[in-house]
């Protein structure tokens, strides 16, 4: 078995520690050498990651043919001397702080995807630990990594509470949702369903759901002949689509569920669309629903907004970067 | 030997695009990564020539190196699809759940986990997970709970369900690899051919190998003998079929190359 990643590492911080004769970080290093091999049964989020520090450039690999990744040349380095190893860690070791921000990274990729503001007491005590100190240098390392491969910025809105929150340098439209599946005749279903929804408020209980497709015929655990399965297609299918949210009715014994309208069904349709699907159903118009309609009108409001606005920040970036620097596409590799 | 791990390629708003959009969708097979490159460019670049997939991600991975991140690609257990995911290799653990699940969400997780690598099959039953529910940390749960939690698994692409019975989803695979072979070094059965993590597969009956079905399907390819390539012995299983993109797009043309293995669970 190919020499694992831990041990590698392990033996590249050893040797880094041996350097720069930081004490406290060796004492760190080895309980968590030694604690490394027993499952961890701590949260997963902290327990795990004081045991687990990313590994050295030449990372060993199993050779399968899946692993179209190619990294580099990592894998013809895989016999390699450790010759080659001390030249990188030398430059690994003038920045220890490497490991903070690799780290802390990942967990700002984890926050932004999760859709969770972010602040600096959090980090500290999930990521940066003993390296109090040296926070604004790993912060603002994280953020270059941030914003230079994912086009993530990060942002203190509270400097007093240390809040930050991430700005998407790029817009991302219905256009960048529809990518991964074909085409679902579902989409019938799933605009009553979110109709239903915006109706009841824009989350609707399980069972209020159903009462409205039982009415059209459409039953739970009853196949059907367009639709499939509907339970499975609401619950399952439309939710990993990203179309609708399902979640256990808060404090609800026995549980119960309710939908909510997910991000995709926000970014590709809006309250006005869903309303006049709506309307046509009930052979009316929409305002034939004045509290929906005036609802449905402030979101397009909304939208046409955010349009503009971005609009006028993406061709101000454009022209910005124009002017920055020479054309990428000719840069060697 | 000066090395090309220095290498770095140029990251533009193309590839920013795809990487943000990649980890949006948690897992995407080939044919939707295509599709995806190609939309990254038609906003960004329109004139610039599509990049070959396999450069394009390289380019990626080059710069996402020093990260310890990487744009993995995979192959779908059941029917070998190709799939990509972004996955961390700075932590292993199941740390990529822990913003989305509860403390006793992710415990349950662990015991399917733990029951999925310890069967045969690969498969574990909803009532052997469900009856564990006791002994997970955290808050207690219910079995009804219990079941939901499984459903939002699954409907975030970690699990698969067939007929009552829960297996890895390819992203799990992909993203966990690492920690699964770390965590359970005695349970976890390998592929004989591509020497990567196996859950479900076809095993040899005499020396007890085993092989994962779209590597079966490779090297056994029209060969109507097929031997166990470390006994010798009568290979006893049905050879599936090696997934064909071509063959896919004309599907419900013929349905003679499908095979019952096939379930668009991914």
């Amino acid at each position: 078995m190919p020499r694992g990643q831990k041990s590698k590492l392990r033996a590249r911080a050893k040797r880094c520690q041996g350097r720069s004769e930081t004490k406290g970080l060796g004492g760190a290093q080895a309980t968590a050498a030694e604690e490394e091999n027993s499952p961890s049964s701590a949260s997963p989020l902290l327990g795990d990651r004081s045991q687990n520090l990313p590994t050295a450039g030449t990372r060993s690999t199993p050779k399968s043919p899946q692993r179209a990744a190619g990294v580099s040349c990592a894998d013809s380095n895989e016999g390699a001397n450790s010759q080659n190893e001390e030249s990188s860690d030398e430059s690994y070791c003038e920045d220890p702080l490497n490991e903070k921000v690799v780290l802390l990274v990942e967990f700002l990729l984890r926050k932004y995807q999760a859709k969770e503001p972010i602040t600096k007491a959090d980090m500290l005590k999930s990521v940066i630990k003993n390296k109090k100190y040296q926070f604004p240098e790993i912060l603002k390392r994280a953020s270059e990594h941030m914003e230079l491969a994912f086009g993530i910025d990060l942002k203190e809105v509270d400097p007093i509470r240390h809040c930050y929150t991430f700005v998407n340098k790029l817009d991302l439209t219905a256009d960048d949702m529809v990518i991964d599946e074909e085409n679902t005749p579902k989409t019938g279903l799933l605009m009553i369903v979110l109709a239903v929804i915006f109706k009841k408020g824009n989350c609707a209980t399980e069972e209020e759901v159903w009462k409205v497709l039982n009415l059209m015929g459409v039953y739970a655990g009853k196949k059907h002949s367009i639709y499939g399965e509907p339970k499975k297609v609401l619950t399952q299918e439309l939710v990993q689509m990203k179309y609708l949210e399902y979640r256990q009715v808060p404090n609800s014994d026995p549980p119960r569920y309710e939908f909510l309208w997910g991000p995709r069904a926000r970014v590709e349709t809006s309250k006005m669309k869903v309303l006049e699907f709506l309307a046509k159903v009930h052979d009316t118009t929409p305002s034939a629903f004045p509290s929906c309609y005036e609802e449905a009108m402030k979101d397009e409001e909304e939208r046409a907004r955010a349009r503009i606005e971005a609009r006028a920040r993406s061709s101000a970036m454009a022209t910005a970067r124009a002017k920055a620097k020479p054309s990428s596409s000719s840069c060697p590799k | 030997m000066q090395c090309s791990t220095r290498r770095m390629g140029i990251m533009t708003d193309v590839h920013r695009r795809f990487l943000q959009l990649l980890m949006t969708h948690g897992v995407l097979e080939e044919q939707a990564v295509k599709r995806l490159q190609k939309h990254c460019y038609k906003v960004h670049d329109r004139n610039a020539a599509v990049e070959k997939l396999e450069d394009f991600i390289n380019n990626i991975n080059s710069v996402l190196e020093s990260l310890y991140i990487e744009v993995k690609k995979g192959v779908t257990e059941d029917d070998g699809r190709p799939v990509y995911a972004l996955v961390n290799l700075a932590t292993t653990s199941i740390s990529k759940m822990a913003s989305d699940f509860a403390e006793n969400e992710l415990d349950l997780f662990r015991k399917a986990l733990e029951l999925i690598i310890d069967s045969e099959s690969g498969f574990a039953s909803s009532t052997n997970i469900l009856n564990l529910v006791d002994q997970l940390k955290g808050k207690k749960m219910r079995k009804k709970e219990a079941e939901q939690v499984l459903q939002k698994f699954v409907q975030n692409k970690w699990l698969i369900e067939k007929e009552g019975e829960f297996t890895l989803h390819s992203r799990a695979i992909l993203e966990m690899e690492q920690y699964i072979r770390e965590t359970y070094p005695d349970s976890v059965k390998m592929c004989n051919i591509c020497h990567s993590l196996l859950i479900q597969g076809q095993s040899c009956e005499t020396c007890g190998i085993r092989m994962h079905l779209p590597c079966v399907a490779k090297y056994f390819q029209s060969n109507s003998e097929p031997r166990c390539p470390h006994c010798n012995d009568y290979w006893p299983h049905e050879i599936p079929e090696i997934f064909n993109p071509e063959k896919e797009r004309e599907a419900g043309i013929s349905t003679s190359n499908k095979k019952s293995l096939r379930s668009r669970q991914h």
